[in-house]
C-alpha cells in the first residue's frame, strides 16, 4: 500500500508535526533559559531603612564620669537627660510583665509574665528573684514590688553596647544579689558611658535563654543568633560582610519604647504583631503561583523549613519524675537516646518517636535526653521540623483560675484561635487563619486534683523549710507555698497533667534556596499530616476513586492482552 | 467496493495528534499533581500541566470551530443501529475472522460504537476535565464564590482522568484491530486508508458530475409543473442565463399555445408514473423563437409517492443529421395513424391512412371494427397485438402486418402501436403505420 502519494503529501506531513511540536518546543526554551529563576529573582524590601546618623558618644558626657554606688543611680542619670523616657517605659510589657489584652469570647484580661503558666518553669510567683534576671528593672523580689518607681528600671540591660552588663543569678552561689539586680564585677560607669541603641546581644541575653539556657525556650532564638551564617538566618547573618547583620529592631520597630511584636504566650491577639509583609509586600514570588499561597500560608511556613538549627532546644519537660537524689544531692544525667527509647520515669511511658515533635524527624540524632532531680525528665533536639497549625493570631490562655474540665487529654495552655473555616470566612478580616509552623511545647505539670486548676508552685528559694521545691524536693510545700502566695485556694491534693504550649517559629529563617519545596506538603509524606478539613493537593486523595481506577486499569490491560492473545492465536489457526 | 481514500484532513490529524500528546503529558504530569509518583518535582509538574490545560483549551476551541465549520460533528451523531454487532464483532467475530459489521467510508468514518463513546468523551468527560481543571486552577484566588468544595472539584478532575486512561487504553488497542496492526495509525498519520466506497453514493455523486457537465439539458419538475432545478445545457438551451429565471415558473414558458396540450398530457401521464423515452418536442426560448428537441421525462418518487418529474432535452440543430431524419420521418412520411377504442373501434385514422387502405372517406372507417381491416389469416396477429396493448400496456415499435385494402388487394407495412390512456386507465390504441414496397 503507498501511504505517501506525492512529496507534497510527506511535506504537508512534516508541516503538521512540527505545528504541533514547535508551542511545545517554545514553550521549554521559553521555561529553561528565559523564565527568571525564582531563586534569581532580586528580593523587593519596602520600607526598610538603614541608620545613616550614630548616636551620641556617652563617655563625653560629665554626668556619666562618676563611680555609681547603685544601678538606680545610673537610671537616675539616664533620665536627668531622658527625662520623658522613664514615664515611657514604665508603661511597656518590659517593665511591667503584664499588658491589656482581649481574648475573643472572653473579654479584656490584663495579661503577662505576672499571671501567666507556662510549662517550662511554670511561673514567676514566689519565684521572683530568679526569674527577675530578666526583668528591665531592679529589685522585682516578690509581688510587692514597685512598678510605678523609676529609678527601678533598668535601661542598661537594653542600651549596654559593651556586652558586659550582666545580671545576677542568685542561684549561682552564695551571697548573690537577686530580683535583676546587676551581677557584682559589673563597671557600671564604663557601661552607662558606653550606652546605644540596643543590640542583638541585648534582646538575645533574656529572649535568647528563657526557660533556663541557651535556646532553652522558643527554638527559634539563641545566642547564636549573635553572629552566624545565612543558612542559620538570611537576616540577622554577620559573619560575611556581605550579610544583612539586622538589628532586631529592624523588624520589630519600635516607637516610645513601645516594641512592636507579639508572642503566643503572653498575648491573646496580634493588634501589636508584625509580619514580613511589613517589608516584603503580600506577592514577593516571581511565579504567581507561589504568591497565590499568601492567602493560606504564612511565610514562615515555606521559609523556615527547621527551627534550634544550631543549638538544641527543649522539647518536653516531665516534671512528675522530679525529685530523685543520689548520696543525698540531686540525680542528674544526660544520654543521646533512640526512637524506640522511653522517655517518661513515672507514670506512663512513652516511646521517644512517638513525641509529635519528633515524629517527622528522618533521625534521631542530636536527641538528647536529659534528667535533674530539680526538674525532672526533659528532652532536647536541635534541626527540628516544626509543626503547624492554623493561626489568625489569638489565642486563649489557661489562667490559674480556669477549671480544668479534661484530664485524657493534653491541656493545651494557650489554645489558638485560628481554624481553616476561620481561613475562608475571617472573624478579624486583617488577619485571617494561615497555616504556621509552631514548636509545642509538651510536658506534664502539677495541677489542684480537687480544685480542678493548674498550681503555681515555689520553685527558687535557699533556705531549707521555706518550701522552695529545688530546696525541699517537696510537692506538696511547694505548692502550697505557691499558692498561699497568690492567695489563691489549694485543695491540698495535687497530680501532674499532661499540658502543651504552642510557640509560633518566626525566626531563623532561612535562605530561599533552602525554603521548602512543594513536595514537603504537597505529598502523601506531607508535613501538613495533621491539618485536616480541607483538601490540599498531593497530600489528599479519594481511596475509592484512586483503588477503583487503578484496578479498572488494571483489568483494561488484562482484557487488552487476553484479547490480544485470542487473536494472535486465532490468526495462527486460520493461516495454517 | 474499497478504494484508497483521503478520509483524514490536514487539521483533523493535526487535532488528533496535539490532543493525544497532550492528554498524554496532562496525564503524566496530573498524576504526579497526585502524588502518584514522582518525576520532575512538583512544582514543575503543577507549572507544566498549567501550561498543557490552556494548549488544550486553545486547540479544542479550535476544533469545535473545525467541527461546526466542516460539518463533521455529523460523525458523531450517535445511533443505536449496530452497536449490539459492532460489540459482538469486538467480542467474538474478530476471533473468527470475522467482517466488520460495518462499513468505513469517507461519510462515515466511525463506527457506532466509536460515535457514542467519542461523542461522550466530547460532550461529557473532556468538558468536565477542563471545567474541574480551570476551577481547580483558580480556586485558591481570593474571593472566589465557590467554596468549600475544593475537594469535590479535585476528585472529579480524577475520575476524569482515571476515565480518560481507560479511553486511551481501549483506543490504542482497538487501532490494532484494522486491516494489519499499524493500518489506522499509518491512516491516522497520513490522511489516506482504504475504505469501503459507497456504491450508491459514489453513483448519486457521478451521476451529479454527468447532469452538471452535459451537454444534455436537464429539467425537473414538481408534480404542480413548476420548475424545481435545470442545468446550465438546459439554459444555454432555452437561451436562460441564469438558473433563477427559471425556476419557481410552470412549464408553459417553454412551449407555444398550441404545442401546450401535447405537454400537459405527456406531464400528466409520467405523473401517473410512465416514463416518456424520446419524443420529439418544439420548445418556445426565451427570446421567442422555437427550437427542435428530443425530450424524456420520468417521474421522481419519494417515498412510494410520485412528488415531481425530471428528465432530460437534446438539441436537434440542423446540423445534426440523424436527429433530424428522424424527426422528419415522424413527421412528414406518409404515416398513417390510427386510433382504436377499447372495444377495438375506429375511432380516428388520417388521410395517409385512408390512402394506404384506399377509402375515400373516414366516415366509411370510423366505427368499424378493426377486423375488417384484415384477412382471415392475418386477424389473428392483430388481435394479438390489441391484447398486449390494451391489457398489458405494452408499446410495439414496429411489426411488420398484411392489410386488406377496400377492393380486396392486400399491402404490407410496419405497423407502431401503443396504447391510449385516460388518466391511469387504458382507453384504446393508437399507432402508425408506414407503406412498406412490394418487393420485386
Amino acid at each position: 500500500m503507498k501511504y505517501m502519494k506525492s512529496k507534497y503529501d510527506f511535506y504537508k506531513l512534516l508541516a503538521t508535526f512540527i505545528f504541533i511540536m514547535l508551542p511545545w518546543l517554545f514553550a521549554l526554551i521559553y521555561n529553561v533559559y528565559y523564565k527568571k529563576d525564582p531563586y534569581q529573582a532580586k528580593i523587593m524590601v519596602q520600607n526598610y531603612n538603614t541608620d545613616t546618623l550614630t548616636g551620641a558618644d556617652h563617655s563625653k558626657f560629665k554626668e556619666l564620669q562618676k563611680d555609681f554606688k547603685s544601678p538606680q543611680e545610673v537610671t537616675e542619670t539616664c533620665l536627668s537627660c531622658h527625662n520623658n523616657r522613664g514615664k515611657e517605659f514604665m508603661h511597656t510589657e518590659h517593665f511591667q510583665w503584664l499588658k491589656k489584652d482581649s481574648i475573643p469570647g472572653r473579654g479584656n484580661f490584663e495579661m503577662g509574665k505576672r499571671n501567666i503558666l507556662n510549662n517550662f518553669c511554670i511561673g514567676i510567683n514566689s519565684n521572683e528573684q530568679l526569674c527577675s534576671m530578666c526583668h528591665a528593672g531592679y529589685g522585682y523580689g516578690n509581688k510587692n514590688f514597685d512598678f510605678t518607681n523609676q529609678d527601678n528600671e533598668d535601661c542598661l540591660i537594653c542600651h549596654d553596647n559593651t556586652g558586659t552588663y550582666k545580671k545576677s543569678n542568685p542561684c549561682a552561689g552564695p551571697n548573690l544579689p537577686g530580683a535583676g539586680n546587676p551581677s557584682p564585677g559589673v563597671n557600671l560607669s564604663a557601661v552607662a558611658q558606653h550606652v546605644g541603641f540596643p543590640k542583638r546581644n541585648n534582646c538575645l541575653s533574656c529572649h535568647g535563654v528563657g526557660g533556663g539556657g541557651n535556646n532553652v525556650k522558643h527554638g527559634d532564638l539563641e545566642m547564636a543568633l549573635n553572629k552566624c551564617t545565612r543558612d542559620i538566618d538570611v537576616h540577622m547573618a554577620s559573619k560575611d560582610a556581605k550579610d544583612n547583620n539586622m538589628s532586631c529592631q529592624k523588624c520589630h520597630r519600635t516607637t516610645n519604647h513601645n516594641i512592636k511584636g507579639e508572642l503566643a504566650m503572653v498575648s491573646s491577639s496580634p493588634k501589636n504583631g508584625i509580619s514580613c509583609v511589613d517589608c516584603h509586600t503580600d506577592h514577593p514570588h516571581t511565579d504567581k503561583l507561589l504568591n497565590n499561597h499568601f492567602r493560606q500560608v504564612a511565610c514562615q511556613t515555606c521559609h523556615i523549613p527547621t527551627y534550634a538549627k544550631v543549638n538544641p532546644t527543649k522539647i518536653y519537660w516531665d516534671w512528675s519524675s522530679a525529685g530523685k537524689l543520689k548520696n543525698g544531692k540531686t540525680l542528674q544525667y544526660e544520654k543521646e537516646i533512640t526512637a524506640d527509647d522511653t522517655i517518661c520515669k513515672s507514670g506512663d511511658y512513652i516511646l521517644a518517636e512517638d513525641l509529635p515533635n519528633l515524629k517527622s524527624r528522618d533521625n534521631f540524632e542530636n536527641v538528647k535526653l536529659e534528667y535533674n532531680g530539680k526538674h525532672g525528665t526533659a528532652v532536647f533536639a536541635n534541626n527540628l521540623k516544626p509543626e503547624y497549625i492554623w493561626s489568625n493570631g489569638y489565642f486563649d490562655h489557661q489562667f490559674i483560675s480556669d477549671k480544668i474540665t479534661d484530664t485524657i487529654h493534653p491541656l493545651i495552655l494557650n489554645k489558638p484561635f485560628g481554624s481553616y473555616k476561620d481561613n475562608r470566612y475571617p472573624s478579624d478580616k486583617k488577619h485571617p487563619s494561615k497555616i504556621i509552623p509552631v514548636k509545642i511545647m509538651r510536658g506534664k505539670q502539677i495541677y489542684d486534683k480537687g480544685n480542678m486548676n493548674l498550681i503555681q508552685p515555689k520553685l527558687a528559694g535557699k533556705i531549707k523549710g521555706s518550701g522552695a521545691y529545688w530546696v525541699d524536693f517537696d510537692w506538696q510545700a511547694s505548692a502550697s507555698e505557691g499558692m498561699k502566695y497568690l492567695n489563691l485556694p489549694y485543695s491540698g491534693k495535687y497530680s501532674f497533667i499532661e499540658t502543651e504550649s504552642i510557640w509560633p517559629i518566626n525566626h531563623m529563617v532561612s535562605p530561599k534556596e533552602k525554603s521548602l519545596t512543594c513536595e514537603e506538603c504537597h505529598s502523601h509524606n506531607s508535613r501538613l499530616a495533621a491539618l485536616t478539613g480541607f483538601y490540599l493537593p498531593g497530600r489528599d486523595r479519594s481511596v475509592i476513586v484512586d483503588k477503583g481506577g487503578v484496578i479498572l486499569i488494571i483489568l483494561a490491560l488484562i482484557a487488552v492482552l487476553i484479547h490480544a492473545i485470542i487473536r494472535i492465536i486465532n490468526r495462527k489457526k486460520t493461516t495454517h | 467496493m474499497k478504494k484508497q481514500t483521503y478520509i483524514y484532513r490536514s487539521f483533523e490529524r493535526f487535532w488528533h495528534w496535539s490532543q493525544a500528546l497532550l492528554i498524554f503529558f496532562l496525564m503524566l504530569t496530573g498524576f504526579e499533581i497526585h502524588s502518584s509518583y514522582k518525576l520532575m518535582g512538583f512544582q514543575n509538574a503543577v507549572k507544566w500541566h498549567n501550561m498543557a490545560a490552556w494548549a488544550f483549551l486553545v486547540l479544542i476551541i479550535f476544533a469545535i470551530f473545525w467541527h461546526f465549520v466542516t460539518g463533521e460533528w455529523k460523525q458523531y451523531i450517535p445511533t443505536s443501529k449496530f452497536v449490539k454487532e459492532q460489540f459482538r464483532y469486538y467480542i467474538s467475530g474478530i476471533f473468527k475472522g470475522a467482517p466488520h459489521p460495518t462499513k468505513k467510508t469517507r461519510y462515515n468514518k466511525l463506527n457506532p460504537l466509536q460515535r457514542l463513546i467519542y461523542l461522550g468523551l466530547k460532550l461529557l468527560v473532556i468538558p468536565v476535565q477542563v471545567l474541574s481543571g480551570f476551577i481547580y486552577m483558580y480556586y485558591i484566588y481570593p474571593n472566589n464564590p465557590i467554596h468549600s468544595s475544593m475537594g469535590t472539584i479535585a476528585v472529579i478532575h480524577t475520575i476524569g482522568a482515571f476515565t480518560l486512561i481507560l479511553f486511551v487504553i481501549a483506543h490504542v488497542y482497538l487501532t490494532t484491530t484494522g486491516e494489519t496492526v499499524f493500518t489506522s495509525i499509518k491512516a491516522m498519520l497520513t490522511g489516506w486508508e482504504v475504505v469501503d466506497v459507497d456504491e450508491k453514493e459514489e453513483h448519486i455523486k457521478h451521476m451529479k458530475d454527468a447532469v452538471e457537465k452535459s451537454v444534455a439539458g436537464y429539467y425537473r419538475l414538481d408534480k404542480n409543473g413548476i420548475f424545481t432545478d435545470v442545468n446550465a445545457a438546459w439554459l444555454k438551451m432555452f437561451g436562460y442565463k441564469n438558473k433563477d429565471e427559471v425556476i419557481g415558473k410552470h412549464y408553459s414558458i417553454v412551449r407555444e399555445e398550441k404545442y401546450m396540450n401535447r405537454l400537459d398530457e405527456l406531464v400528466a401521464n409520467v405523473l401517473k408514473g410512465n416514463k416518456i423515452i424520446g419524443i420529439p418536442a418544439i420548445r418556445k426560448n426565451k427570446d421567442g423563437s422555437s427550437g427542435k428537441h428530443i425530450l424524456s421525462a420520468n417521474p421522481i418518487t419519494e417515498g412510494g409517492e410520485i412528488t415531481g418529474l425530471e428528465g432530460f432535452v437534446l438539441d436537434i440543430n440542423e446540423s445534426d443529421d440523424y436527429s433530424q431524419h428522424m424527426y422528419d420521418a415522424v413527421r412528414n412520411s406518409r404515416a398513417g395513424y390510427y386510433r382504436l377504442n377499447s372495444d377495438g373501434y375506429f375511432e380516428d385514422v388520417n388521410k395517409a391512412w385512408l390512402e394506404l387502405y384506399k377509402y375515400e372517406d373516414k366516415k366509411d372507417v370510423i366505427g368499424k371494427h378493426y377486423s375488417f381491416s384484415r384477412c382471415e389469416e392475418d386477424l389473428k396477429n392483430l388481435d394479438d397485438i390489441f391484447k398486449r396493448v390494451t391489457v398489458n400496456g405494452e408499446t410495439i415499435s414496429s411489426i411488420i402486418a398484411t392489410r386488406k385494402c377496400k377492393d380486396g388487394t392486400k399491402g404490407k407495412h410496419l405497423l407502431s402501436a401503443n396504447p391510449v390512456y385516460k388518466q391511469d386507465k387504458i382507453i384504446g390504441m393508437e399507432g402508425f403505420i408506414l407503406n412498406l414496397p412490394e418487393e420485386k
